[in-house]
């Protein structure tokens, strides 16, 4: 079954992207016309609020409440996102968060797709028992462990650290069954004959199993990142620092900083959003939402 | 070159032996880390739920005190009451409306790729960030929902500030935030369903509905199965938009679970409480998690 769906959702995937209706029915006008509607409706509930975001970033705080609303703000108002460049080290907070979830991308898909040939491939004493363990890890909630989390990485000497935001979040298990997911499918043949060559295990993990996992480890590399770049309640335990800060903390203190100041807290808002945004762009292409259930079929 | 039985047997054992090596070897970055961040955290965790103080003074075992305490405290029963209360209503109404949407992409002939980017974007959004997004839109002086109000002869709504509002406005925007993903999701569990069953069943006439009901849900069970247990997973750790908007307030209605616990480390330093209430949050999903494999659980 998991060798079949890696390489078929791979062509559903190149369907998807080029819109056909996929599922081969061919469908009535009005299903198509109502489908056009709610997809309206949906789209503009998702931006509109966006949108709000954007007017309220150029205009002064204090021409906030005027009534009725202007949308387009005359005159535009730069303000707020000089304040917010110049008083706040907000282009700290996004390297920091930049460089802390691409980090953890790094190693994780690393260590993932290492864990999961071993889990797909291998028989070694102990298999079960270890993917047992780790399957049921998937179910232990983060936020359960920000306590004894905290003293853990406070022993460790690592509080107020880089390694503090980067090292806990590897122990996050799903990533591995997402990478056995993608492995399982590779045909054994392939394997067998590398290794009647000689190749060593790492070697045909480097050379075969890589290259042929790569769109989905794509998707992982998407996931795991988003995960970490919206990561908001372990940062802000344990980095008290305000430079080595992450965006989704330090905007969440530009409010209590400066006391309701909405101009300036949608300016951040609005810069944040945008190294999500822009790397979403870059692989969105190739997010198969599929490869992520796959990892805990079975 | 023939082998002895006995050669053969040393040569297999070894062989054995060294793929175990090296697949621990391949495993263990992650069981490094998941020993350091996940196994002794939650031991320490259990230990300490029979524990107290260790913040100043040394620790002190205290049998089952903590859990005395932690069962019989107010506070954390509204948490947990509002914790699953909000997952109630958050999960089940991001799923029917991400259902619609995934449909509704899946139907249409054109124009796809933008929309389902369009959709993502709160999806990309920390949570902190989604939720100062609605203080603006749901403001009682300048949002814009209120403005439609009072265009409407209506008096402001205070949605944050109100006992009752304050919860079911938080889910709104987790369901906001989440939509996105789940669309995309099930979307592509639609696009990998076989077209052939479904020309079948539109031939023995059946109607749309029928189809959704008796083809579609049963054939996207695998990804049910994900998305029930991750949505559940995920929603009772609730805590980044409380934080952000509420901090627990008005009068404890929004106080979750995970809230909770950061209260009782940095706000009252009792471990030994916080530790307890963690503990229970993770059994609670741990349990829940098997009941949900149980019941969708493939039935051949």
């Amino acid at each position: 079954m998991t060798a079949m769906s890696t390489t078929e959702h791979k062509t559903r995937g190149a369907d998807a992207s080029k819109g056909r209706a996929r599922s081969g029915l061919p469908r009535s006008r009005p299903a198509i016309s109502l489908s056009y509607v709610i997809l309206f409706i949906g789209v503009a509930i998702a931006l509109v609020p966006f949108l709000y975001v954007v007017s309220t970033s150029l205009k002064e705080s204090t021409s906030l409440f005027s009534y009725p609303p202007d949308w387009i703000p005359s005159p535009i108002f730069w303000g707020n996102f000089e304040s917010l460049f110049a008083d706040h080290p907000f282009v700290l907070w996004t390297i920091n968060t930049l460089f802390v979830a691409g980090a953890v991308t790094a190693l994780k898909l690393w260590f993932d797709s290492m864990a999961g040939y071993a889990l797909a491939k291998m028989e070694f004493a102990g298999r079960r028992g270890v993917a047992l363990l780790l399957l049921l890890s998937v179910a232990i909630p983060i936020s359960a462990l920000i306590i004894p989390m905290f003293f853990v990485v406070r022993y460790l000497g690592l509080l107020n650290t880089y390694w503090a935001l980067i090292l806990p979040p590897l122990a996050n298990p799903l990533g591995i069954f997402m990478a056995r997911s993608f492995i399982v499918g590779i045909p054994d043949d392939l394997e067998a004959s590398a290794r009647l060559d000689g190749a060593s295990e790492f070697t045909i993990y480097r050379k075969i199993v890589l290259p042929l996992i790569r769109p989905g480890l794509v998707v992982l590399g998407m996931f795991t990142f988003m995960l970490q770049y919206t990561s908001f309640i372990w940062p802000l335990i344990a980095v008290s620092d305000s430079d080595r800060q992450v965006l989704a903390v330090g905007i969440s203190g530009l409010q209590s900083a400066f006391l309701q100041d909405w101009g300036l807290l949608s300016a951040g808002m609005l810069v944040a959003a945008v190294p999500i945004t822009v790397v979403f762009l870059l692989v969105q292409k190739a997010f198969v939402f599929n490869d992520l259930s796959g990892a805990l079929k079975e | 070159m023939t082998l002895s039985p006995e050669e053969h047997r040393r040569l297999a054992k070894r062989y054995r032996r060294r793929t175990t090596l090296t697949a621990y070897a391949f495993l263990g970055p992650n069981l490094v880390a998941f020993a350091v961040f996940l196994l002794i955290p939650v031991v320490w965790l259990l230990v300490s739920t029979f524990r107290t103080g260790g913040v100043l003074g040394p620790a002190e075992f205290v049998g089952l005190d903590n859990w005395r305490d932690t069962f019989s405290d107010p506070l954390a029963r509204t948490s947990i009451r509002n914790t699953v209360v909000y997952s109630a209503m958050a999960i089940p109404t991001v799923f029917i409306i991400a259902m619609i949407l995934a449909l509704a992409l899946n139907a249409i002939p054109r124009g796809g790729a933008p929309i389902r980017v369009a959709l993502y974007l709160p999806t990309l959004q920390p949570a902190v960030v989604a939720a100062f997004i609605f203080t603006f839109v749901l403001h009682p002086d300048f949002g814009v929902i209120n403005y439609a109000v009072r265009w409407l002869g209506g008096d402001p709504i205070n949605f944050l500030g109100d006992t009752t509002l304050a919860l079911p406005t938080i889910a709104g925007i987790e369901v906001w935030r989440g939509t996105g993903f789940w669309t995309m999701m099930f979307l592509a569990g639609l696009t990998a369903l076989p077209g052939e069953l479904y020309h079948a069943a539109e031939l023995d006439g059946a109607g749309a509905i029928r189809r959704f009901i008796r083809l579609t849900l049963p054939l996207l069970r695998p990804t049910f199965y994900f998305a029930v247990i991750f949505a559940t997973i995920v929603n009772l750790q609730l805590f980044d938009s409380v934080f952000a908007l509420t901090d627990g307030g008005p009068v404890n209605s929004t106080v979750s679970v995970s809230l909770y616990i950061y209260r009782s480390l940095f706000l009252f330093g009792d471990i030994g409480f916080g530790a307890t209430l963690s503990f229970l949050l993770v059994i609670t999903v741990l349990l829940l998690t098997g009941l949900q494999t149980y019941l969708l659980r493939d039935r051949k």
